[in-house]
This record gives structure tokens, C-alpha cells and sequence, in this order.
């Protein structure tokens, strides 16, 4: 085949990955890694990077907004993406050392852990924290915001911060090994563990993804495991899917796209083990 | 808080930036207008194999080697790639003085860390 065709099949199936992760309110890495791993040609280090590029891009380009709207929170964001960004420089490392068929069978069953999560987990609005610990204190991690929805600003606190920093270490080594992007993780530590507003933890899930994904980054950078021409289809592909995404949203039933998400998540994650196990 | 506005200010513009110089950098490579170091035929042959082996088979630069390869048309794209991921480094030493002090120690030792995952 024409190496030309693969660069244009990798911008359209990104872009309708960018459309479906939008209405399915999921990151477009998670899809990425899983589908392009097992349905292209390009080795899994390539495509691990592109998919922690297309990670960061999207944070990196959300960002702004949320943090102007009070829904992300910097104070909130620092001392986890710290933790993060130091533990995806060791997760980075080990997947590009462990043998390919390793990392594949891990991926396969991570992304099918992933399914599970997004599952089951459930969402608490404004989770009820009735003392903050010291830790989150002492690091401010509080603060208010104006939710538009409501009409009215809320306070919020959090509370077991130190299983918070241990939880942000571990999401940040799958997230370095597996360049899956980690918001699946992220939003539901802080939610539904350190007890964040939804619309909060949603906010700073991206924030902190765009510091924790750009230290493994460097680490697939400094390694010649980034190739643009899997790299920039991909990342174009995605960012105008999620632009047709957003404006199909209001007009699409999100509980079937969530069924269809997880059906390819699991098909996807069912390759890589298969693949990995050599079957 | 101070410190958002600031962040949100030079990310907003850094990512703009940065976005913009990967499109047109890949424009550049796909219209040929430089010969690229691999050529994509050659490509197409290698991106199945680790990045190990793929550095070793085609004479791909590792660490910051790819700033000697800007004149070809993929390591361009480097550029681009590179400047995405320096964003947050520069917006963290942007808001360090308007931080309290235990933030800015924070950001300080973020920013040594996003540092040594870039130079190491």
C-alpha cells in the first residue's frame, strides 16, 4: 500500500474519534492508542507518543477557558501534577524499555480496565466534604467558583489528599507507559475520592493532564519515538472531530455514544491483548 | 486569583502558537518543499519497527539532535512538537512571582522536573 493512505485513514478515523470522544465525554487519547495500535501499521512506541500529544494538545487548548471560568483550579492542580509529572517520566521510561509484546498484553488489559471504570464509576455533582484534611488545607485547596447552571457561586474543599497524591502518582504512570491521556482516571480520584465538584474536577482533570502528559513527552521525544507523520494527522484529525463533536452534542442521545465508546474500548482492548499474547 | 489569569493569558496564546508552527511545519514536509531526512517511502518500511530500532535503522537524531535537522522537511515538525511541550513550563515560571511563597516552591520544583525530563 501507498504510504500516503496512511497518514489520510489516520486523519479520518481521528476525526471521527474527536467527534465520538466529544459526545461521549471521554479524552481522545484513550481512544487513540487502543484503536491505532490495532488497526495500523505504525509500531505501539509511535503511536504511544502521538496519543500523549493528542493528549496534551486538547488540554493545552482547553485550558485557558477553564481556568478563566473558575471550573479548573491551579492551587488544586499543582501538587498532583507534580506527583503525575514525575511518575509518567518512570512510566515513559519503562514502556519504552519493556519487550513490545509486554506493553501490549498491559495496554489490553488497561484499556479494558478502562471500560470497566467508565462503566461503573459513578458521579457525585457536589460531593459533601464535611472537614477538610490538613494537607489540603495547608496547600489551599479550596476555593470558589461561579457555576452558571446553578446561578450561584459554590465553595468547595477537599479531603484525603495524601490518597490523592499516591492515586496521581499511579494515574501518572499509565499515563507515561501508555500515552492514553488519563482524564478516565483523573476526574473520578478527584470527584469521587477527594470529593471536588464534578464541574470542578472535569476542569483540572485537563489541567493537570497538560503538565503531567508534557514530562512524558519529553521522555518519547528525546527517544525519536515521535513521528509527525502520525503525530500531526492525528492531532488535526482529532481537534476538528471535537469541534464537530461539540456542535453535534446538544442533539445527540450521550447514553447510546457512552454504549458505543465502551463497545469499541473493549473490542479495542480485546485486539491489543490478543495481539500481545500473540494470538 | 491572579495567578489564573496569568496562566490562562500565555497558555492561550503559547498553545495558538504552538499549533499554528506544527500545521505549517507539516504543510511544508508533505508539500516537499525540503527533503526530509527519512524519505517516506523509507518511512513507511520502518514505523513498524521499537524506536530503538527505528533510530538505529534510519539515523533518526535522539535527545535534542533534531535542532541539527531543522533544514529537512520532518524535523521541522520538531519544532512544533517541541514548542507543545514547553508551554507549561514557561507559563509555571511565568506565575512563580505571584504566587504565596509554598506555591511558588511548587512551581519552582515543577518546573525542575518538566526541565530534566526535557534535557535528560
Amino acid at each position: 500500500m501507498e504510504w500516503w493512505i496512511w497518514p489520510i485513514a489516520l486523519f479520518a478515523a481521528t476525526f471521527a474519534m474527536g467527534i465520538v470522544a466529544v459526545l461521549a465525554g471521554v479524552g481522545g487519547g484513550v481512544l487513540f492508542v487502543p484503536i491505532v495500535s490495532a488497526f495500523f501499521p505504525f509500531h505501539l512506541d509511535f503511536v504511544r507518543a502521538a496519543g500523549l500529544l493528542i493528549a496534551l494538545t486538547s488540554a493545552l487548548s482547553a485550558a485557558p477557558t477553564l481556568l478563566s471560568s473558575g471550573l479548573a483550579n491551579l492551587r488544586l492542580a499543582m501538587p498532583l501534577a507534580l506527583v503525575g509529572s514525575i511518575t509518567s517520566i518512570v512510566g515513559a521510561l519503562v514502556g519504552l524499555a519493556l519487550p513490545t509484546q509486554a506493553v501490549q498484553v498491559s495496554l489490553g488489559v488497561a484499556v479494558l480496565a478502562i471500560a470497566l471504570v467508565m462503566w461503573r464509576s459513578g458521579r457525585s455533582e457536589h460531593p459533601h466534604v464535611s472537614r477538610p484534611d490538613a494537607l489540603g488545607s495547608a496547600l489551599g485547596m479550596h476555593g470558589v467558583y461561579h457555576d452558571p447552571a446553578l446561578g450561584r457561586e459554590v465553595r468547595w474543599q477537599v479531603h484525603r489528599t495524601p490518597a490523592g497524591l499516591v492515586i496521581f502518582g499511579a494515574i501518572g504512570v499509565l499515563a507515561g507507559l501508555f500515552g492514553l491521556g488519563a482524564g478516565w482516571a483523573n476526574v473520578p480520584a478527584l470527584n469521587l475520592l477527594m470529593g471536588a465538584p464534578l464541574k470542578l474536577s472535569v476542569g483540572t482533570s485537563g489541567l493537570i493532564l497538560s503538565v503531567v502528559d508534557t514530562s512524558a513527552a519529553w521522555v518519547y521525544l528525546n527517544r525519536g519515538a515521535v513521528l509527525p507523520v502520525v503525530v500531526v494527522p492525528s492531532l488535526i484529525g482529532v481537534m476538528l472531530g471535537a469541534r464537530v463533536g461539540a456542535r453535534l452534542l446538544p442533539r445527540t442521545p450521550a447514553h447510546i455514544v457512552k454504549r458505543i465508546v465502551l463497545t469499541v474500548l473493549v473490542l479495542a482492548g480485546a485486539r491489543a491483548l490478543l495481539k500481545g499474547l500473540g494470538i | 486569583m491572579r495567578e489564573h489569569e496569568i496562566y490562562a493569558r500565555w497558555l492561550a496564546v503559547g498553545t495558538r502558537i504552538a499549533f499554528g508552527v506544527l500545521v505549517a511545519t507539516f504543510l511544508v514536509y508533505m508539500a516537499g518543499l525540503l527533503e526530509p531526512l527519512v524519505h517516506p517511502r523509507e518511512l513507511a518500511r520502518l514505523w513498524v519497527l521499537p524506536a530503538d530500532k527505528f533510530v538505529a535503522a534510519s539515523g533518526a537524531p535522539t535527545g535534542w539532535g533534531w535542532l541539527a535537522f531543522l533544514g529537512k522537511g520532518d524535523y521541522l515538525n520538531f519544532a512544533g512538537v517541541a514548542a507543545l511541550a514547553t508551554i507549561s513550563i514557561v507559563c509555571y515560571a511565568r506565575i512563580v512571582p505571584a504566587l504565596p511563597r509554598l506555591h511558588a516552591a511548587l512551581a519552582a520544583i515543577q518546573i525542575a522536573v518538566l526541565l530534566a525530563a526535557a534535557l535528560a
